[in-house]
């Protein structure tokens, strides 16, 4: 792990070199927020943020996606036949990622990445992203990262951690993708002695968080209690069943697939799909196991704070990033629902275990 | 529609019988022409989806 | 609406000890400035969470959609004038809600104090007609007018067109002379000019739906976007699926539309879709004379034959 300096030129020389050999993108100024987009030439990420509106998985995991396609037009060579559509995996790289959603990144390969089964779609664009990421030193009053499995210095799902300083950045770099890109960028200054900087911005940004939450009972409570606790009405009752929450949260990996025909072709395309939409859990039967609003309010949470936790032992399926709490119509609060659940004692339990 | 951005001489609505045969012919020959004079449309169409 | 709070609990408390209903549909304070999160009350004592203030924007009207019990709601001008539409509709009767009425002196918009700030608002407070917003470096005071939410600057009815009990007396109501300004702009633009204004607003849209949901107009059991069989468009990013879904959606709330505004604010990339639910409403208007859930007697004007329906534009 190598700590370089860079300094401000350095910095745009550097990304506008690697711009030859990686597609870059990095967030990008719209209106009144930011998103991440593709960087056009000589434009650099915009880092005078905190983080973007919605989060950067659309990077690896288009909310829109051609799978396959087909034609039946017989004039053609290939009719008839369905074929892999054709994808750019060529070398890219996300700069201005923030180590949240970045720690997303691991969490979501859990799911897409297992011995028995792999989404090729996204692992091919994980595999061929570089994350530069930068360390968060003004977080708002909804981050909950330390809490979360995360921080905002965590290196976690990085391949560069970059600190912003006044007249230059710090950057330390973990991997060998990291080096990749530092050596091809021109950051070469290694500056040992920076460690110490390095060390007090990391303190003095987890002291800025001021949110936490608390989930250390969650793996010991029993599952079907906690399925059956009271609370659940309470807390789903406001919930309008919209995607919102699930389409900004950067761990929220669900999908659909739809076939749309055209004429004599057609695709199948993959689609960013909601557990909190009615129609997710919709049977070819026509029966809905979830079509109550509390069962997929409370699924939602049970996923994120429990059956994650239960399943893969990494914590839970949440990085603190905010995003739901601060753009749920309703004003649900993952937050709130996290202490209801960890604080959430049988009802049979005896007083002296309570 | 024409708030969308749609030519309003592409929509047309007339009430026509089925007796009214005549009627029919002038008014199919008079949408025609008028859509016609705007050339095709280039604006609301999908072919397949525009995706990633 | 200094007091309104207080009120709501006294007549909540009440209407549940009496047993009259058997949950009261209100706010509680929300966890973010500027928010505040539907709630239910099934006890007495339970009303005590319940505030009301100027950040209390969502549409409870939403809530009520087929429900079996008897509820009260709080219910604005806007939330009544709806409920007086789900009324008609049959989505709920008459004699199972308690109407209690807040003469509505407008909510504030959220996004609008966000952009006017600098850094992160940490608290937003209030008092009859000044907006206190505090950042870690700064407190700024607003006249309420300067920043209400849009729909709120240009309602013309406050009050609550149907109700049991009120919170306050009526207030009077605004004078606006022109709706419609805003509309009229897009409708000098020439075709093309719309066709971008259009593609530029809706690009953000991420089919999330919270308009949808949020709005009380739509309870269909199985959404048009929603339909398998048949399909009647795409469910992804496509821009003329996207398109289609806004526009859609918008002539299904033609002439039930109240313009509470409910379906902007849930928006959580900030899309100004009540320009396609105000041109309708302005047809309306114009065509028929006709304004949204002012009757529990008067059938909507899209559901009625009449001779004088305006007919000039078929040949």
């Amino acid at each position: 792990m190598t700590l370089v300096k860079i300094d401000k030129s350095n910095w745009v020389g550097g990304l506008t070199a690697a711009a030859d050999a990686y597609r870059l993108y990095g967030p990008v100024k719209e209106k009144d927020y930011h998103q991440f987009k593709a960087l056009e030439k000589d434009q650099m990420p915009d880092l005078d943020m905190v983080n973007t509106r919605l989060s950067p998985k659309a990077l690896l995991f288009p909310q829109s996606e051609d799978m396959l396609e087909y034609s039946l037009d017989e004039s053609r060579d290939d009719h008839h036949i369905m074929k892999e559509v054709e994808k750019d995996y060529a070398p890219r790289a996300v700069v201005g990622i923030r180590p949240c959603d970045a720690k997303s990144t691991l969490l979501v390969k859990l799911n897409f990445d297992t011995p028995d089964v792999k989404d090729p779609y996204w692992l091919k664009a994980y595999e061929a992203t570089t994350f530069i990421g930068v360390a968060c030193d003004t977080p708002l009053s909804t981050c909950f990262c330390t809490t979360a499995g995360c921080g905002p210095y965590n290196a976690e799902g990085l391949d560069i951690l970059v600190m912003e300083r006044d007249d230059d950045f710090l950057a330390k770099i973990f991997t060998e993708k990291g080096k990749a890109f530092a050596d091809i960028a021109g950051w070469d200054q290694s500056c040992p002695e920076e460690a110490d900087a390095y060390m007090n911005g990391k303190q003095a940004a987890e002291a800025r968080i001021v949110s936490t939450i608390e989930t250390g009972n969650l793996s010991e409570t029993d599952l079907l209690e906690l399925h059956t606790a009271s609370f659940w009405d309470d807390i789903a009752f406001s919930c309008i069943n919209c995607g919102t929450c699930t389409f900004s949260c950067p761990t929220c990996w669900c999908f659909d697939i739809q076939d749309e025909v055209h004429g004599k072709s057609g695709v199948r395309m993959k689609n960013w799909d909601s557990c909190m939409f009615p129609i997710f859990t919709v049977h070819t039967t026509g029966h809905n196991p979830r079509d109550t609003k509390t069962q997929r309010v409370r699924q939602r949470f049970m996923h994120k704070l429990k059956y994650f936790v239960d399943k893969y032992e990494a914590g839970i399926m949440c990085v603190g990033c905010g995003r739901c709490v601060s753009q749920c119509p309703v004003n649900i609060d993952i937050r709130r629902v996290c202490e209801q659940m960890n604080s959430f004692k049988p009802a049979d339990a005896c007083a002296v275990q309570g | 529609m024409e708030l969308m951005g749609i030519e309003p001489d592409r929509l047309h609505f007339s009430w026509i019988s089925s007796a009214e045969s005549t009627k029919f012919v002038n008014v199919v020959k008079e949408v025609t022409e008028k859509v016609k004079a705007i050339g095709p449309n280039t604006h609301f169409i999908k072919d397949t989806a525009k995706v990633a | 609406m200094v007091g309104y709070t207080e009120k709501i609990k006294e007549i909540a408390g009440r209407l549940l000890k009496e047993c009259t209903v058997d949950m009261v549909i209100g706010f509680r304070k929300g966890t973010m400035p500027m928010m505040n999160e539907p709630c239910f009350a099934t006890t007495p004592e339970a009303v005590d969470t319940l505030v009301w203030d100027s950040n209390c924007g969502i549409n409870l009207a939403n809530y009520l959609t087929n429900r079996k019990e008897k509820v009260a709601v709080v219910a604005k001008g806007c939330d009544s004038r709806n409920i007086v539409t789900h009324i008609i509709e049959n989505k709920i009767k008459r004699d199972q809600i308690t109407i209690i009425g807040i003469p509505c002196t407008g909510m504030i918009d959220k996004r609008r104090i966000t952009g006017l700030v600098a850094g992160e608002i940490l608290d937003v407070s209030e008092t009859e007609n000044t907006i206190k917003v505090r950042t870690a470096d700064a407190e700024t005071l607003f006249d309420k007018a300067e920043v209400l939410q849009q729909n709120c600057a240009l309602c013309t009815h406050r009050n609550p067109v149907i109700f049991d009990e009120m919170v306050a007396d009526a207030i009077p109501e605004q004078e606006v002379t022109d709706r419609y300004a805003d509309i009229r702009k897009i409708e000098e633009m020439d075709t093309e000019g719309k066709w971008q204004f259009f593609d530029d607003l809706l690009r953000p849209c991420v089919r999330c739906y919270a308009c949808r949901n949020a709005c009380p107009l739509c309870y269909c059991p199985t959404c048009f976007v929603d339909e398998a069989k048949p399909q009647w468009m795409g469910k992804g990013q496509d821009p003329m699926d996207v398109r289609t879904f806004h526009f859609l959606r918008a002539y299904h709330c033609a002439v039930r539309c109240t313009d509470c505004g409910a379906c902007e604010r849930a928006c959580p990339v900030g899309i100004n879709m009540r320009l396609l639910t105000r041109k309708l409403e302005k047809d309306c208007q114009e065509q028929f004379g006709w304004e949204a859930g002012l009757s529990l007697d008067r059938r909507p004007a899209l559901d009625v034959y009449q001779a004088n329906d305006p007919g000039a534009f078929i040949k």
